[in-house]
């Protein structure tokens, strides 16, 4: 059915999109929980630094942070020449890249769902838990996280749904090229900077509109039953 | 075979818990006191909840918290369980699910019923497979105490695990504490704040009043100091008196009201009470508003009843003389 509504060239940008933004969420999502649990938790030296640094997405312009990915993964960036050194992975221009600069946007909306999440959870069950022997990482993974799951899945839903759209990080640091990086948002970008392509651009912002509220139903759904299933 | 705090100082916001004290880990030891007394807050600190802001904890030898040294051995590493008042059973696992949580982490080496035997045992074989949002208040409290019992603690610690029952209920669960902690060979330390209880289930007691332990020891000693009878609401005083002693007496001990007590200046005859106690009387004191309180010496040990002045006057009793205590099976 898809095919039949859809071009090729529609398919291999949905494609790339859907490619882009899964990676993104799966890169970040580990990163996400440990700063989601860290700011969930009573205070310790340095927790503005992580809040800052996990906040830090949301305040920057999306080039600045595509900027900034690209002075550090760069080809003749620190980090991006020793990645290409030691291992021949490059970043930049690539659709990993693109992934990567999903990733850092979508960061902070994942902290704040999972971390809204950790901090609704009961700790008189941590202490339950912590009586019938179970140690701080046990406790961890038996209880704080079983227990926030509906908030780690809408943050990822939603940085996913989100991750679709992300343009100017992804624009700066992985280029716009077809078939690699062009991205949903780069496609109707490209698109309306050529004569008629209005109605590419407007066929293109239906495929992004249906993607991104399906995501959102998904990340609602999934919510309310995982909800129902930890009701106490 | 002990618990020890020392000088154990714990604040939490503006409540200051101070503990000094020394209990058996054997058989069951109740935290008694008035409500506000800080009993599940001591809990708390002996299973390792909160951190001591001084003092230090000993437990069967090995000290699992100190102060002054930084020592401190985690909740998880003390062998010491603990029943909440509230149950706290865990939401995304079912009755099964629960138990089973604690027999997974219990030490290989330590020997405790299996799942459906403990579940066979507290009567909830039918729950099992029931997630716990459903379960009424008393079948919470016996699925938190089948998973404590089921993780083999060294010692069990219990706050008012019965506070969700009534009546009938409520002693039935108290006499099975008292079974459990037998069979399983299991020393627990029981909060509560019904001195009936106490009577009933201790063997040693600590008392607590305003987030101090103003008393410890064996329950028929502690019991009978007048620094435990201040702990009492007016209404709660009396006597704690061995089980075997009693007629219809149950556990350990049996605290008779001295509002349930009649006292007579000859001996009874030919009356339908199965607890009669001859005995001197060793004090009469006024209470403020006119009744009177007089303290028998029995060989049962110290039975206090309250009497009107009018009936002190009518019996002619004085210390030293010798009367008549007689409580109906029923008062007990």
């Amino acid at each position: 059915m898809v095919r039949a509504m859809l071009t090729a060239e529609e398919i291999q940008i949905l494609a790339t999109s859907l490619g882009v933004a899964g990676r993104a969420v799966l890169f970040s999502l580990p990163i996400a929980i440990a700063f989601a649990w860290a700011l969930s938790r009573p205070k310790f030296p340095g927790k503005w630094v992580v809040d800052a640094v996990a906040h830090l997405p949301l305040v920057l312009p999306p080039v600045l942070v595509g900027y900034f990915l690209l002075l550090l993964f760069g080809v003749r960036g620190p980090l991006g020449s020793w990645l290409r050194d030691a291992f021949g992975i490059q970043l930049a221009f690539t659709a990993e890249g693109a992934a990567l600069a999903t990733a850092v946007m979508a960061f902070p909306l994942m902290v704040r769902a999972i971390r809204l999440s950790f901090e609704a959870t009961d700790r008189g069950l941590f202490e339950a838990a912590a009586v019938l022997r179970a140690g701080p990482w046990d406790r961890f993974w038996s209880m704080a996280l079983p227990l926030a799951w509906p908030g780690v899945l809408a943050g990822a839903v939603t940085a996913f749904a989100a991750g679709l759209g992300e343009f100017g990080a992804v624009i700066t640091f992985a280029s716009n090229v077809e078939g690699q990086t062009q991205t949903l948002p780069l496609a109707i970008y490209s698109a309306l900077q050529i004569p008629n392509g209005e109605e590419t651009a407007l066929r293109l912002a239906a495929i992004s509109m249906t993607a991104a509220v399906t995501g959102l139903v998904l990340a609602e759904l999934l919510q309310h039953w995982a909800r129902r299933r930890l009701e106490a | 075979m002990s618990l020890k705090l020392r000088e154990a100082v714990v604040r939490r916001g503006a409540f200051r818990l101070a503990a000094d004290f020394e209990t058996p880990t054997t058989g069951v030891t109740v935290v008694f006191g008035p409500s506000g007394a800080g009993k599940s807050m001591l809990l708390s600190t002996i299973a390792g909840l909160h951190r001591l802001e001084t003092g230090r904890v000993e437990f069967n030898g090995a000290v699992m918290e100190d102060a002054g040294t930084k020592t401190r051995v985690g909740p998880h590493a003390r062998g010491i369980g603990l029943v909440f008042q509230d149950a706290r059973l865990f939401p995304h696992r079912t009755v099964r699910g629960n138990i089973a949580y604690a027999e997974r982490r219990r030490p290989a080496a330590r020997n405790a019923p299996i799942v459906v035997e403990i579940a066979r045992r507290l009567e909830i074989e039918e729950l099992l497979d029931r997630p716990v949002r459903n379960l009424s208040g008393g079948e919470r409290s016996r699925v938190a105490l089948a998973r404590a019992i089921v993780s083999a603690p060294e010692l069990l610690l219990l706050d008012e695990p019965f506070a969700a029952l009534d009546g009938r209920r409520r002693r039935a669960f108290l006499a099975l504490l008292r079974d459990l902690s037998r069979e399983q060979s299991l020393p627990m330390m029981i909060v509560t704040h019904q001195v009936e209880e106490v009577a009933e289930l201790a063997d040693h007691v600590v008392a607590m009043r305003a987030g101090r332990v103003v008393g410890f020891g064996t329950a028929a000693d502690v019991m009978q100091r007048p620094d435990f009878a201040a702990l009492l609401d007016r209404r709660d005083l009396g006597a704690r008196v061995d089980a075997a002693a009693v007629a219809g007496g149950q556990g350990g001990g049996v605290w008779i009201r001295a509002d349930s007590v009649l006292l007579a200046a000859e001996e009874p005859r030919g009356i339908s009470a199965r607890n009669v106690w001859r005995g001197k009387v060793a004090s009469i004191v006024r209470e403020p508003d006119g009744a009177v309180l007089v303290s028998l010496g029995t060989d049962a040990g110290y039975i206090s009843s309250r009497i009107t002045p009018e009936a002190l006057a009518d019996l002619q009793l004085e210390e030293g003389a010798t009367a008549w205590a007689v409580v109906k099976s029923h008062a007990l």
